[in-house]
């Protein structure tokens, strides 16, 4: 069981989680965005994961359910907040979407 | 008895609750008509319905001072049942603590009530003189728009004055002494919608703001400086704690120094009491605020202004008399005071032509009387005019107030005349108040008059004599003599000189009242009679002081002069009546020349202080106002807001409305904090 080492599946959450948020910050597409989130959200869990194997307690495992929990709750808001807006401006693109500015 | 103590000013208390919350509901309550709906009757009954609300709120504020009268009564007898011993052994007094009020450090100020001989004689002026006066305001303000508020300010006069004089301790006495304050600032501008009330009204709070701050230093001091007898320092501000006699003497052996000069503490805490009661009192040089507080409505001239409240500084003084008898230069200042204003209220109030301004003068002479005797030692002489003064003054004031009530809200005297036709009882009435305040043998007025008289001239067993007061109390009961003569002259008198205002006598419920204060004003004498000296023996036990004889001729003289003097001032108005005239000068301008001027002008008390504190302070509030204030402190309140604004304005720019910039900038955050807490 202990083939892969913790550092790994901590590198591997760090490379996606950087993946998340070059998307986030890149793209402008919601959609797209919301799926670089949950790759961040996802890379966080994987980190949990990794450490509560490693120091054999199910705190963390806990914790994922929690995040896994909150996430769907998230992406139903978000995904409802995009198909309003959808609906008014006939697109996804989040830079038409800036009228509230200083 | 003792237990129910508390009730004497609660009574009025829930007076002033009861009308607060239900008084606008018993007015409203009275209207039947419709809005709108007026016919020539609308009006007769509207008036008609509006007294009944007007009885009912004033009734009800009436019979709770009333009550409080009767609880005081009891209280008196129940005080005349214990036993009586000169000194430690006195056993007449209740001083009862409710609950801890407040507590600073090591002072403790009790909620307390002391009950003894003059906190139970200044109840039963208070109350009973009080009681009369609310029932009198019901028939006087039948037609003014707001009863319920005269009647509530009223009562909470009645809760102040007994806070006052009921106190067990200085903190007490201080609550009650700026509860009066403010009841009679209130009511003084209670009319505030015409021109002069709210400006006497403010006056009258600004000058004796004066006189409050000698009291709280006076405080201050007794506190900070008295020790018991193990040279501690005192806990509290209780009276019979404080003033007990191996605890205020200490006060002789502490030295001040003010203005490079050296006082005890004694000296300098009696000269800040002093200015308290210059204050309060209207003495001179603070008395100005009294003649113009007549803008209020006439009862509360005869209650507060006259009766009760001015009483309160000569009270203050008996109160703490063991501390003004360590000082006595403090003393022969407060006599001297007392005498020159008495002597120059009386000047003052010859050159009036306002029925009301000419008795306001009147009372801070009478005021100066009553000053005059405490300040020579003779607490009991100044006790009694202060009681006879309340009874007759309250009769004088409510007569006027009938005659101006009768007479077309007219208070100016050379528009007078003739009335005692149109108004027979209220003039009986007020001739023996007249006579009464006079000094005329057998009122009351004689009596306590002669008794400070009597003290000055004679002094006090072993004691020095203060002529040179005497003979200028002399003067001045000749010149109350002569200036009462001449308003009754011109008021009473004569021919109505104003033909167009119709003039009536007032309802039963304003008369009443004048019938018993004037029946006071006969017997008011009893209260300490020659040979008897009811009220001298009562207090004994709390003042050591023992009863003076009767001097029969000086008080036969001082009676004479007052009578011919009186009598000259009747003859003369009578002969010159075809000279007064709304327009003219004084007939007695003629014969005084300048000197009446200088009375007209009130001795230019006033111009004097409007040249050197009004108009300085206004000149300065202009230079602070149109160089402090708009370029200091609107430029700090302008220059934080335009910094506000900038700063906004700079920031601005970070809200873009683009998500995905927010997004970065959190990202910058978030490794900016992270990278801290890693490499620091």
């Amino acid at each position: 069981m202990n083939d892969v080492s913790t550092n790994a599946y901590v590198l591997l959450s760090a490379i996606l989680f950087t993946i998340g948020v070059v998307g986030v910050l890149t793209r402008r597409n919601a959609i797209v965005m919301f799926m670089s989130v949950e790759l961040m959200l996802n890379s966080a869990n994987l980190a949990l994961i990794a450490f509560s194997r490693a120091r054999a307690e199910s705190d963390g495992q806990v914790i994922t359910f929690f995040v896994i929990a909150v996430a769907a709750a998230e992406v139903a808001v978000g995904l409802a907040l995009l198909v309003s807006i959808f609906r008014a401006k006939q697109t996804t693109n989040v830079d038409d979407v800036s009228t509230l500015k200083g | 008895m003792e237990n129910f103590i508390w009730l004497v000013p609660a009574l009025p208390l829930l007076g002033v609750i009861i009308n607060t919350l239900l008084g606008a509901a018993a007015l409203r309550g009275s209207h039947h008509h419709a809005p709108g709906d007026s016919h020539d009757t609308h009006a007769a009954d509207h008036g008609v319905h509006h007294d009944n609300g007007v009885r009912r709120v004033g009734w009800l504020a009436s019979a709770m001072v009333g009550l409080a009268f009767v609880l005081t009564l009891v209280m008196l007898v129940q005080l005349l049942g214990q036993e009586a011993k000169v000194g430690e052994e006195n056993g007449r007094f209740f001083d009862i603590t409710y609950w801890q009020w407040m507590a600073a450090g090591d002072l403790r100020i009790p909620f307390g009530f002391l009950i003894d001989q003059l906190s139970l004689t200044m109840m039963l002026l208070v109350t009973g003189v009080g009681f009369l006066i609310h029932v009198y305001s019901i028939g006087y303000m039948s037609h003014d728009p707001r009863p319920t508020r005269f009647f509530v300010y009223l009562n909470l006069f009645i809760v102040a004055m007994l806070m006052l004089v009921m106190g067990n301790n200085f903190v007490m006495l201080f609550l009650g002494w700026e509860g009066v304050g403010l009841c009679s600032f209130l009511l003084i501008g209670f009319w505030f919608e015409q021109r002069d009330p709210p400006w006497a009204a403010t006056k009258a709070f600004v000058v004796n703001r004066i006189g409050d701050f000698g009291l709280l230093m006076a405080m201050f001091a007794i506190w900070g400086l008295t020790k018991n007898a193990e040279g501690g320092a005192l806990h509290s501000l209780v009276f019979r704690e404080v003033l007990a006699p191996e605890n205020v003497g200490s006060l002789q052996f502490v030295q001040t120094a003010f203005l490079g000069t050296q006082y005890t503490a004694a000296g300098a805490i009696a000269l800040m009491l002093l200015l308290g009661v210059t204050g309060k009192s209207a003495q001179i040089p603070l008395f100005v605020w009294l003649p113009d507080a007549m803008a209020g409505p006439t009862p509360v001239s005869a209650l507060i202004h006259a009766a009760t409240m001015v009483t309160a500084g000569v009270y203050l003084v008996i109160r703490t008399a063991p501390i003004f008898e360590l000082s006595p230069s403090v003393m022969n200042t407060m006599a001297l005071v007392g005498v020159a204003t008495a002597f120059i209220a009386a000047t003052i109030a010859l050159g009036q032509y306002d029925i009301k301004k000419v008795l306001a003068y009147s009372t801070v002479s009478q005021l100066g009387y009553m000053v005059a005797a405490v300040g020579m030692g003779a607490y009991g002489a100044g006790l009694f005019h202060l009681l006879t003064h309340g009874i007759f003054k309250a009769l004088l004031f409510l007569g006027a107030g009938a005659v101006i009530h009768g007479y077309g809200d007219e208070q100016d005297m050379r528009k007078m005349g003739g009335l005692r036709h149109k108004m027979p009882r209220t003039f009986a009435t007020y001739m023996v108040g007249t006579l009464a305040l006079a000094g005329i043998a057998p009122l009351a007025g004689f009596w306590s008059k002669d008794e400070i008289i009597g003290h000055a001239w004679y002094g006090a067993e072993g004691g020095a004599t203060h002529r040179g007061i005497a003979i200028f109390l002399i003067l001045s009961s000749m010149l109350t003599a002569f200036y009462m003569a001449r308003q009754v002259a011109m008021v009473f008198f004569g021919e109505q000189r104003d033909k167009s205002i119709h003039a009536h006598e007032s309802s039963p419920l304003m008369i009443w009242p004048l019938i018993i204060l004037a029946v006071g004003s006969v017997l008011g004498g009893l209260i300490n009679l020659p040979g008897l000296h009811p009220l001298t023996s009562w207090l004994e036990p709390l003042l050591g002081e023992e009863a003076a004889p009767f001097h029969v001729g000086l008080a036969a003289v001082v009676m004479v002069l007052a009578l011919l003097s009186g009598w000259a001032g009747f003859t003369y108005y009578r002969r010159a009546e075809r000279r007064i005239k709304a327009t003219h000068r004084d007939p007695l301008h003629r014969w005084g020349g300048d000197f009446y001027a200088i009375f007209e002008e009130k001795w230019g008390f006033d111009s004097l202080y409007n040249a050197i504190v009004v108009q300085p302070y206004k000149y300065l509030s202009n230079v602070l106002g149109k160089a402090f204030d708009v370029v200091i402190i609107d430029g700090v309140v302008n220059g934080s807001a335009n910094l506000v604004g900038l700063t906004g304005r700079g920031l601005r720019t970070f809200q873009s409305g683009y998500v995905r910039s927010y997004a970065l900038m959190f990202l910058v955050g978030v490794v900016a904090v992270l990278g801290y807490f890693v490499l620091r």
